[in-house]
């Protein structure tokens, strides 16, 4: 459907086609982000891991370190005071010292470079422990000036100065690792953010778009509906109208068909009327001649003779059957309009009993020219004016009786059916048909098929559309010359209305 | 009692021919009563009522009464005789038209008419028509005037 409106064409295919593009971008874009959402998820994740890895690494240098310190305070107080206390707080350190370092290698084995520095520092706390165990086994073994000479010849705080510089080393990788890393969390939460923004961006014009879309093709359908419904009303007023005038016109010639034949009878009653003075008058002659001829046979001229005798009744002969035919067809004109102005009233039809009546009126003539009358399964009921269709039926089946050719074992059919709001009712015969060129014309006034041996005037048939029409029908023949002949008649169910019919 | 008076028939026709013709059989009905004959309505009226021979003043009539008249329809006229009131009220009307339409026949009975006659093409029955008129004319009644 393509509605073509003032501004703009609309077509459903084009409407159809952007509204699912739309949302299928709406879609996608949505799947984006939260994809986008996933990857930032799991990265930033992946990110605060190595950030929570790098504190542990921090945390276990620290560890090492207050061990370290813890150990030499032990060996420095054992060496100064002998005190057991500081004995075993030495060996508790010392004990320790090596998980520690064994948890840092672990932690940094990811790192060859804090594994370098972790190799250094390994060795330089090595010799530094040595020097410690050698001083704390001098003050155990009761050497204890020895080891406070030793202790001094080791030089002991350049080591742990050392040892000090490594931890700080080792730190400051950690930290320039740390530093990385929260800049790698903080550029996936950027991405993240990004992502967002531009889904949500994209999301609003899809959305603004569909919108904007939507509502000028409901604008767009709202106008048309509108404009369909002042059509529409304007069509009904104008079908109104036009009925009207229908209907006026179709009066106009029924009180014009009724006024004609009225006045055309008026001139026909003189020349009836004068043509039986004549009649009489030349029977007067007639007479006299007769007298004359008896009496006086010398005066009578054969011409005036043959004039009374013949010439005078065959013209009055001729005057009186054209004036009789003229009268008849008069007749059919003001019937036909008297017809049309008969007021319709519409009834329920049991058209199996109006078709019995049909055929009992019938009855005589059917049983005179042997016709067999029938009625084939139920015919549909309708409501309709029942002297149109008595008529209308009557004068097809009038028709069939009138035309079956002696000889013929006659058959009449009535067949009926629905079909939708419309009855549709079928007079089949066998009798002489229609020559299929005449199908149209016997429904025309005054005109006849076929060898004119009926009597008639080409009233019927006429009469018989006229109702048919009026009643909001229509009726149609179907026929072969000699094959019989089935008309056809289709009529509202109920009826709807005076329908305009011109005679 | 009243004397019985000749019964005037006033004949209003438009057409000249069927007047002839209505005239003729009249008078083959063997009917001698004096014929008035008007072709059109306004001055069949005023003969009706105002002519001093007319039948208000001066005698019963009958009248003939087409319907198709170039000035009035008959069936006005007709209604006019036969209103309450109206001293034509007990005239005899015969109504002579061309049609033999039911509903028009009906009208003119209900309007108060007589008889009703078409003028037929087929004559022979129009003169017998006619000629039951003197039989018509032969039993009719004197209006019942009020007259010494």
């Amino acid at each position: 459907m393509r509605l073509t409106l003032k501004n703009v064409a609309v077509t459903e295919g084009w409407f159809n086609r952007l509204v699912i593009g739309a949302v299928a971008l709406g879609f996608f874009v949505l799947l984006v982000a939260g994809v986008a959402a996933f990857q930032a998820v799991r990265d930033n994740q992946f990110h605060a891991q190595w950030v929570n890895h790098t504190f542990e690494v921090e945390h276990a240098l620290a560890d090492f370190d207050a061990l370290m310190e813890r150990a030499e305070t032990g060996r420095r107080g054992f060496l100064l005071s002998g005190a057991r206390n500081a004995a075993l707080t030495f060996d508790e350190s010392r004990r320790q010292l090596g998980p520690a370092l064994r948890r840092l290698r672990y932690l940094t084995r990811d790192n060859s470079r804090q594994q370098a520095n972790l190799a250094t520092l390994t060795a330089l706390a090595a010799r530094d422990v040595s020097a410690m165990d050698i001083s704390v086994a001098q003050v155990r073994a009761g050497h204890r000036d020895q080891a406070i000479r030793s202790f001094q010849a080791t030089i002991p705080l350049k080591m742990m100065r050392k040892i000090r510089g490594q931890l700080d080393a080792m730190r400051a990788e950690e930290s320039r690792l740390l530093t990385i890393r929260n800049q790698a969390q903080a550029d996936t939460l950027h991405f993240f953010y990004g992502t967002v923004v531009i889904a949500g961006i994209i999301l609003v014009m899809v959305a603004a778009g569909s919108i904007w879309v939507i509502s000028r093709y409901t604008r767009d359908l709202t106008a048309s509906r509108d404009e369909l419904r002042l059509l529409n009303a304007d069509l009904e007023g104008a079908v109104r109208e036009r009925t009207t005038d229908l209907q006026r016109a179709n009066d106009e010639i029924q009180r014009f068909a009724y006024i004609v034949s009225h006045d055309l009878r008026s001139p026909l009653v003189n020349v009836m009327g004068f043509t039986a003075e004549l009649e009489s008058a030349g029977k007067q002659l007639a007479r006299m001649m007769d007298r004359v001829e008896q009496r006086a046979p010398d005066l009578v001229d054969k011409e005036a003779q043959l004039a009374i005798r013949e010439d005078l009744p065959e013209a009055i002969g001729f005057i009186r059957t054209s004036t009789q035919k003229m009268d008849r067809l008069i007749n059919a004109i003001l019937r036909l309009s008297r017809e049309g102005r008969r007021a319709i009233t519409p009834e329920k039809l049991d058209m199996g009993a109006l078709v019995q009546g049909i055929a009992d009126t019938h009855r005589h003539r059917l049983d005179e020219c042997e016709i067999d009358f029938s009625i084939v399964g139920r015919l549909p009921t309708i409501t309709s004016d029942r002297l149109a269709v008595e008529q209308i039926l009557g004068n097809i089946v009038d028709n069939a009786i009138k035309y079956m050719p002696p000889g013929r074992r006659g058959r009449i059919e009535i067949r009926g059916h629905s079909d939708g709001q419309r009855a549709i009712f079928e007079v089949a015969d066998n009798g002489r048909g229609v020559d299929p060129k005449d199908h149209d014309r016997i429904f025309d006034l005054f005109r006849r098929s076929g060898a004119q041996d009926r009597p008639g005037e080409g009233i019927g048939l006429a009469h018989t559309r006229a109702l048919a029409y009026r009643l909001g029908g229509t009726i149609v023949v179907e026929s072969e010359l000699g094959r019989g002949a089935t008309f056809r008649i289709s009529l509202p169910v109920a009826f709807i209305g005076e329908q305009g019919a011109l005679i | 009692m009243n004397q019985p008076q000749p019964v005037n028939i006033i004949m209003i026709e438009d057409d000249e021919g069927h007047a002839r013709l209505i005239e003729k059989n009249i008078r083959r009905a063997g009917i001698s009563n004096d014929i008035q004959h008007f072709t059109d309505g306004t001055t069949a009226l005023e003969y009706l009522y105002e002519a001093p021979d007319g039948p208000v003043h001066n005698g019963p009539a009958l009248i003939l009464l087409d319907l198709n008249l170039p000035d009035m329809s008959g069936a006005n006229i007709l209604s006019r005789l036969k209103a309450d009131g109206n001293p034509l009220k007990r005239t005899p009307v015969v109504v002579l038209t061309t049609t033999d339409d039911k509903v028009e026949i009906q009208r003119c009975y209900d309007l108060g008419c007589n008889v009703y006659i078409t003028k037929p093409v087929n004559y022979d029955s129009f003169a017998d028509a006619i000629r039951q008129l003197g039989l018509f004319l032969s039993v009719i009644q004197v209006p019942d005037f009020p007259e010494e």
